[in-house]
Parts: structure tokens; C-alpha cells; sequence
């Protein structure tokens, strides 16, 4: 008597989503969910539990033919490597985890991700970009490998800045990047771009800045001395914020462009109208464009009480991710983390998520090749741009592409 | 590189170097009348700007905004002299050290844990769009640093030397003693210096969040500058706080678009390391003669 009471409590507790913990599916999102990326990281926990809410709600997962819930452990690593390390072990040392997803900051996917590759624990990878989140497995060579990633990495995004820059007819650039691994890393995938695409951007100027710079004058005015007419860059919001304002106060027009880390909150709430105009690679954006993300994006106003998701880039990666895992696990018919490995590497269902039709996301490993773990290739991307503090299609035909396909898929059926 | 270009340079590094003298400048205020300064300043710059913040978030129009951000400053600066300088000056301990530097870590946390970690927006009905003068970008933004900077600086010595009460400040700072002796209380002097400073280090903190962002860490580089300016100057001349803090702003700018951003701090500890050996009281101090 007295037990059933308590387990009706548990129940009532937790909500109808979870059942007893025998008869759920471990699933861990870590993230972090406070402090300067938190923007990030909430919406992509956001995203993935509105994914987890509508799957519990339909019975669960089809395990072998026994329906199964979603169960979240959630983490928030503060965007700090050391507690992101920290909570990998302790995620790596639970018997019954399914699997993983999140992480935002590249740093922290380098610190913890070894604990979790070590016990083969799934991990899906959203949305840090760094490409060395999944070389150093290359370069490590690894025979095996548990991580995969969901998130449009610096190599596509890097590949995309410049198509825009000669598509918008400029010929000098400057490039203008943050002094950690990310900004670095940026600007070189950047160089290697403009070689790879015809040499067709002269680089006039190379500049970098500090985390808690305030004052881009001397780096901007550099830019503006020697005549370039855009500015390629690599950075996070706060200090993206400081070269925007200081653009307009140096009277600059040239527009920005650079790694989706140019639709983060923090960026286009603290450069305001200065933000306008500047361009940025993106997996998702805000705008009701099919029927699919129309109801994603109004399910998310709904239950959190927003009108502007703080990162529709990791909501909705945070969503498609969920999906993925989930269609993995069925199809591997088990909970066991090993299964569900070889279940994503070699998905036999399209995968319907708000992003895409996701069609064999991921391939076998091949430790000469990181992009068999690789989910995003150049046409899952868009470019966004900031109009009005949000992030608008750049360009139209983007916007019909992505509408047409939905609709094509709809006559297919 | 363009002489306009130098020109505009050491121009926006100027406005900035004001910015730095008044933060120098409120050092200075406490040091006159207890010998004594604040380590915990830069958080007083920093939580008066938030607390700015929160009154426009909660509607406060601008013209209130700024005199109820200089109040709260002044209760700060209260709140330090009482909590960590008064019992010190009593038992004339060095005491005051450790515990202004303890009330600024005390502010910091509470500041992460009351507004979050996060850069927020400072929003200003002044604008930032630049106006052309002789070749050289300003915004009004600009304009309003050195107003504000200069003008209070102007008030609080007009009020040193015209008024009264201002004479009594005058008086405790040439020899604490003997203003006791005429009947002025120390104490109440001291606590209306720290009220001053925590005043103008609130004015600091409104002036500058517009151009830097308001958060937990706007200010950690800022009050290191303002002491090299304190320093370099002398911690008793107002005149020369500015001279040197329009100085040391104008060369940092010059310093990162000549040998790059990674030097920008280096002039400014580079003067601040010739100033302690060449003229310890500071290029404007008076030296010292210390009775024994």
C-alpha cells in the first residue's frame, strides 16, 4: 500500500512522461544551460524535450515490439571544460544510459567526450561547430567510434561565408577572428576556402581580438585602411557585438559576415540596429516556411512562453537529434548503447525532422574520413541574415527551395 | 596609415582615457581624506551600472535613471566606508586592504548571481551614430563621456573650495588632526568622501555601459587602467588624473593598431613601471615629507 502510494507520487512528480525506470530509454542532454552560452544550450534542451514530449505522448519508442519512454538525465556543464569532463564520467559510469546529446562549446566536447567513446556510449554531438570535435578522432585514428555529430561544422560554414562574399561580387576581405581555438581554427578553414574556391577574395587584412574586448577600433580601422569591402568573421556573440557597434562608429557599411555564432541572442540583442544586414550560415530559421516547421516553431512559443526562440539553430537541432536517436533505437530493437551505434551508422528509415528529411544521416566510421559521422552536408544549410533583431532567409531562393521540397515530399506520398 | 586614420585613433582612445580618469578620479577622493582607496571600486562601477539598468528596465526614464544610479553608487560607497575602512582607520590597521578587496569579490558574486553572467545592453537615448568634425568620427555617445567626466570633476572641486562643507574636506585632507582639533569630524568627512567616490565611480559605470556592455566583468579592466592613471598622476590632482587618463587612452589606441591588439595593455604598465621609478608620488603629486 504504503509503496504504491509513493510510486503514484514518484508519478505525479515527473509528470505522465515517465514510467518505471525498467521500462524507460536513458536519454542524457547536457549543455550549458547558464552563464554566456546559455542561449544555446537551452534551446537545444528545449528543442530536444518538445521531441521527447511528443514521442512519450505517442506511447513511446517501439523496442521490440514492447513501447518504450524517453527518460532525460540533464547536465549543465557552464560551457566549462572541467565540469563538462566531470559529468562525461559520471554519464560514462551509469549501466543503463542509452545515450547522450548535446554540447555547445567545442572545449568542453574535447574534455569529456573520451570518458564516453571509452564505454561506447552514443553521443550525438549539437550544436558545437569546432571542427576538431570530430578530427581528433581522425587524427587519433580510431578504430571505432560512438560520437556523432548534428550540427553544420565550421568546414561547411566557412565554405559558405566565402560562396557568399564572390556571390556578392566583393574582391577584398578582411578577416577578423577571436584568439581561442574556435576563432583561430575559423580563420584557417576560412584561408583554405578562398584558395579552394579560385583565389577570388584578396585578404587585406588579418586581425584578431580577445575574449572581453570592448574596443575593435584599431583592428576595424586596419580593415577599413586598406580597402576591404567586407569583413569575414570568427568570433562569439558578446565580442561580435563589440565589432559591429564599432563599425558603425567608425562609419562602416561593409557587411559582416561569418559562422552562425552571428545568430546567437547576445550578438543581435547587444549590437541592436547595427546587427541589421549581417549574413550567417544556418540550419534553421525562424520562419513557418512548411507545415513541419510552422508547428515546431509554434509548439516552442507555446510551451516556453517565448516569441523568439533564443537559438532556432539549436532548438531545432536539438529537435531533428532526438528524432534520429529515437528511430535508432527502434531500429535496433534495444537499449543497448553498442546497438543503437550500429543502428545510426546504417539507418534504413528517412528520418522526418524540422530541418530536413533526413535520408542515412550517418555512415560506418572511417577513421580516414570524419564526415561518415557527419550528419549536415552543404544543402541542409542556409544563409541567415539579422533584419529587425531576427534572423530572416538571405536570400529568397532558399527560402522556396526549402518550401518546394516539403511540398514535393508531400506529392510523393 | 593615413594621418586621419592616426588622428580618429588616438581620438576614440581619448574618450575612453576619460572614462579612466574619473574611475582615477574617485581613488583619489577617498585617498585625500583617509589616505585609504577602494580596491573594490571596479565593482562599484560595475553593480552601479546594473542597478542603472534595472531601473530603466523597470521604466525609469533616463533624466532619473542617471541621479538614482549616482545615489545607489553613493549608498555603496557608504556602505564600503562602513563596513570596511572605518574600524580600520580606528585601530589604524592596514586592515582596510584585504577588506575593500573582499567587499569587491563579495560584489561580483552577488552581481553573477543577481543579474546572471551574461553582456547586457545598455540602453541610452543618446545616440551612436557618428557626426563628422574636422575629419574625425565622434558620437554623441563620445560627446557625453566628456561632458559628464568633466562635468561632475568641475562640481565636486567647485564644491571642495566654495562651499563650507567642502572647506572642512579640504581641511581633513591637509592634516586629519588638526581638523579634529578645530571641530570638523573626521569621520563624517571620510564617509562623505566615500560617498562621493562611490558617486562618481556610478557615473563611470553609466557613462561607459552604453559603449561597453553592461556584466559581471565590465569593469576588471577598466580599474586597472584607472589605477595606472591614479598612480602615474599623483594621487592628488584632479588636473593631472585627466591629462595622464588622455594620454595613457589616446597611446593604448596607438599601441594596438601599431604592434598589434595583443599590446595594448603594454604602454600603459610600461609608464606605470617608469612613473613608480622615476617619480613615485606620481608626474603631478606633491612629494611627500613624512614626519616621524
Amino acid at each position: 500500500m504504503k509503496k504504491t502510494l509513493i510510486g503514484s507520487m514518484l508519478v505525479l512528480m515527473l509528470g505522465s512522461g515517465t514510467a518505471w525506470a525498467a521500462d524507460t530509454i536513458k536519454i542524457a542532454i547536457t549543455g550549458p544551460f547558464s552563464g554566456g552560452s546559455a542561449p544555446m544550450g537551452v534551446s537545444m534542451r528545449d528543442g530536444a524535450k518538445l521531441a521527447i514530449g511528443s514521442i512519450n505522448a505517442a506511447g513511446g519508442v517501439d523496442v521490440g515490439g514492447k513501447k518504450m519512454k524517453l527518460e532525460i538525465i540533464e547536465r549543465d556543464d557552464e560551457a566549462k571544460n572541467e565540469r563538462g569532463a566531470l559529468i562525461a564520467q559520471e554519464l560514462a559510469a551509469m549501466s543503463d544510459l542509452s545515450g547522450v546529446i548535446g554540447t555547445v562549446n567545442t572545449g568542453v566536447v574535447l574534455a569529456g567526450d573520451k570518458h564516453l567513446q571509452e564505454k561506447g556510449i552514443v553521443k550525438i554531438i549539437t550544436p558545437a561547430a569546432g571542427s576538431a570535435s570530430m578530427t581528433q578522432w581522425r587524427d587519433a585514428k580510431a578504430k571505432d567510434l560512438s560520437i556523432f555529430r548534428f550540427a553544420a561544422h565550421d568546414g561547411i560554414q566557412a565554405a559558405m561565408v566565402v560562396e557568399e562574399a564572390i556571390n556578392r561580387k566583393f574582391t577584398k576581405v578582411a578577416i577578423i577572428h577571436d584568439s581561442t581555438n574556435y576563432g583561430v581554427s575559423g580563420r584557417n578553414d576560412l584561408v583554405d576556402q578562398i584558395a579552394k574556391q579560385g583565389n577570388k577574395l584578396e585578404v587585406v587584412a588579418t586581425e584578431k581580438f580577445n575574449i572581453g574586448d570592448k574596443d575593435m577600433t584599431a583592428q576595424l580601422l586596419h580593415a577599413k585602411s586598406a580597402g576591404a569591402q567586407a569583413i569575414l568573421i570568427w568570433g562569439i556573440g558578446p565580442e561580435l557585438a563589440a565589432v559591429a557597434n564599432g563599425m558603425a562608429k567608425n562609419g562602416m557599411k561593409e557587411p559582416l559576415i561569418g559562422g552562425w555564432t552571428l545568430s546567437m541572442a547576445n550578438y543581435i540583442d547587444n549590437a541592436g540596429k547595427n546587427a541589421d544586414g549581417t549574413l550567417m550560415p544556418q540550419t534553421f530559421i525562424e520562419e513557418a516556411v512548411t507545415p513541419k516547421s510552422k508547428a515546431f516553431i509554434d509548439a516552442y512559443h507555446k510551451v516556453y512562453g517565448v516569441t523568439r526562440i533564443p537559438s532556432p539553430v539549436s532548438a531545432a537541432q536539438g529537435y531533428d537529434a532526438v528524432l534520429i536517436f529515437a528511430a535508432a533505437v527502434k531500429q535496433a530493437g534495444s537499449t543497448d548503447s553498442k546497438k543503437i551505434k550500429e543502428a545510426l551508422e546504417d539507418l534504413k528509415d528517412p528520418v522526418q525532422g524540422v530541418i530536413a528529411t533526413w535520408n542515412k544521416p550517418f555512415s560506418k566510421w572511417d577513421p580516414a574520413d570524419e564526415s561518415t559521422h557527419e550528419a549536415f552536408r552543404r544543402e541542409q544549410t542556409v544563409m541567415g541574415m539579422v533584419k529587425d533583431g531576427r534572423v530572416v532567409f538571405a536570400n529568397e531562393a532558399d527560402r522556396a527551395r526549402l518550401a518546394k521540397a516539403e511540398g514535393g515530399k508531400k506529392k510523393a506520398k | 596609415m593615413d594621418t586621419s586614420v592616426i588622428i580618429q585613433i588616438v581620438v576614440s582612445g581619448a574618450f575612453m582615457g576619460l572614462v579612466y580618469a574619473l574611475v582615477a578620479y574617485g581613488f583619489q577622493l577617498t585617498f585625500a581624506t583617509s589616505k585609504t582607496i577602494n580596491f573594490g571600486q571596479g565593482e562599484l562601477v560595475m553593480l552601479s551600472a546594473f542597478f542603472s539598468l534595472t531601473l530603466t528596465r523597470l521604466g525609469a526614464p533616463y533624466w532619473l535613471m542617471v541621479p538614482g544610479g549616482l545615489l545607489f553608487g553613493a549608498l555603496l560607497g557608504l556602505f564600503v566606508e562602513r563596513a570596511a575602512v572605518r574600524l580600520a582607520l580606528e585601530q589604524k590597521s592596514e586592515g582596510w586592504i584585504l577588506l575593500t578587496i573582499i567587499l569587491g569579490l563579495l560584489g561580483f558574486s552577488s552581481a553573477e548571481n543577481i543579474w546572471g553572467r551574461d553582456d547586457h545592453p545598455f540602453p541610452t537615448p543618446i545616440s551612436s551614430d557618428p557626426i563628422h568634425v574636422v575629419g574625425v568620427d565622434i558620437t554623441p555617445l563620445e560627446i557625453s563621456v566628456a561632458v559628464g567626466v568633466l562635468g561632475i570633476m568641475g562640481l565636486i572641486e567647485l564644491f571642495k573650495r566654495r562651499t563650507l562643507l567642502g572647506k572642512a574636506f579640504e581641511a581633513v585632507s591637509a592634516d586629519r588632526d588638526a581638523a579634529e582639533l578645530m571641530g570638523i569630524s573626521s569621520t563624517r568627512t571620510v564617509m562623505l568622501s566615500y560617498a562621493l567616490s562611490g558617486a562618481v565611480a556610478a557615473l563611470a559605470g553609466i557613462l561607459v555601459a552604453p559603449i561597453t556592455t553592461v556584466g559581471p566583468t565590465m569593469a576588471s579592466a577598466l580599474i586597472l587602467k584607472a589605477f595606472s592613471v591614479a598612480v602615474v598622476a599623483g594621487l592628488e590632482s584632479g588636473f593631472g588624473v585627466v591629462v595622464v587618463g588622455l594620454f595613457l587612452g589616446g597611446l593604448e589606441n596607438l599601441a594596438s593598431l601599431y604592434l598589434g591588439s595583443g599590446w595594448r595593455e603594454a604602454p600603459g604598465l610600461l609608464l606605470l613601471i617608469l612613473a613608480l621609478a622615476l617619480r613615485p608620488n606620481g608626474i603631478f603629486g606633491k612629494a611627500s615629507i613624512r614626519k616621524v
